[in-house]
């Protein structure tokens, strides 16, 4: 991610962690009160769900590093995290499970609020890509 | 998580707060689950103080439901707030998980 990144956690992937996710995007809205709250609210509930696939599927468990970076452009707001993990094959197209399911709705839920969702295998690690466009 | 739990008249209400994830979740589950063991079958869960639901809590709760069902009793939610209402929107899980605007509305005919 080019630009200034103004919000950036490093650390272990584990349940832990998450709350520092959390508050690194209420640092976000915060400082952001521009930007439409309903946009904010639907980028982290994607941000959550990636997040915390990382941290429910990532290998070895708890010893998976990531460092996340967000940033908010005119036009998008848009998330980079990069995990230490072992390579994580993901299905992006996979429909919204049946409403008897007890998972499988992270990854589609994720896709669908936001505009890009990508993850590529990029120097050991797997590195995830999110935006959400931002409505004028 | 911690959550407040209320023995009504032919229900039980609990009560989480904070985030509903894959953190929290499983120890809700697990005193539902208890619950429905001892015949408390009719489950009020009020969302009033939960900021946001992730993929594990909607797990759950469907979990939860099933589970009370198959017990002859139900689950309902209440007094969901934004975030949740858009997530069981998006998942399609609305149609079998509508929120009652509050808890006392939930467990009114029970």
């Amino acid at each position: 991610m080019s630009g200034d990144e103004r919000y950036v956690l490093e650390g272990f992937a584990v349940p832990e962690e998450l709350g520092r996710v959390h508050d690194l995007l209420g640092r976000v809205s915060a400082d952001h009160p521009e930007v439409d709250p309903t946009d904010l609210m639907l980028f982290e509930t994607a941000v959550m769900e990636i997040a915390g696939n990382v941290v429910e599927h990532g290998l070895p468990p708890g010893e998976v590093r990531w460092r996340l970076a967000v940033r908010v452009t005119g036009e998008q707001i848009e998330a980079d995290l990069r995990d230490t993990g072992h390579e994580f094959s993901a299905d992006f197209g996979k429909p919204m499970p049946g409403v008897d399911a007890e998972s499988g709705r992270g990854l589609p839920l994720a896709s669908a609020v936001l505009d890009q969702l990508e993850l590529a295998r990029v120097d050991e690690g797997n590195h995830w890509r999110l935006a959400r466009h931002l409505r004028p | 998580m911690e959550f407040q739990e209320l023995d009504r008249d032919g229900h039980v209400v609990l009560a989480p707060h904070g985030r509903l994830n894959l953190v929290s979740a499983p120890p809700l589950r697990a005193r539902i689950g208890d619950l429905i063991a001892d015949g408390r079958t009719r489950i009020v869960v009020d969302l009033g103080a939960v900021e946001s639901v992730d993929s594990s809590g909607l797990g759950a709760l469907i979990g939860c439901l099933k589970a009370a069902r198959e017990h002859g009793g139900d689950l309902r939610i209440a007094a969901a707030g934004e975030q949740v209402r858009a997530v069981l929107r998006l998942t399609n899980l609305d149609r079998i998980l509508a929120p009652y605007d509050s808890a006392e509305e939930a467990g009114r005919e029970w």
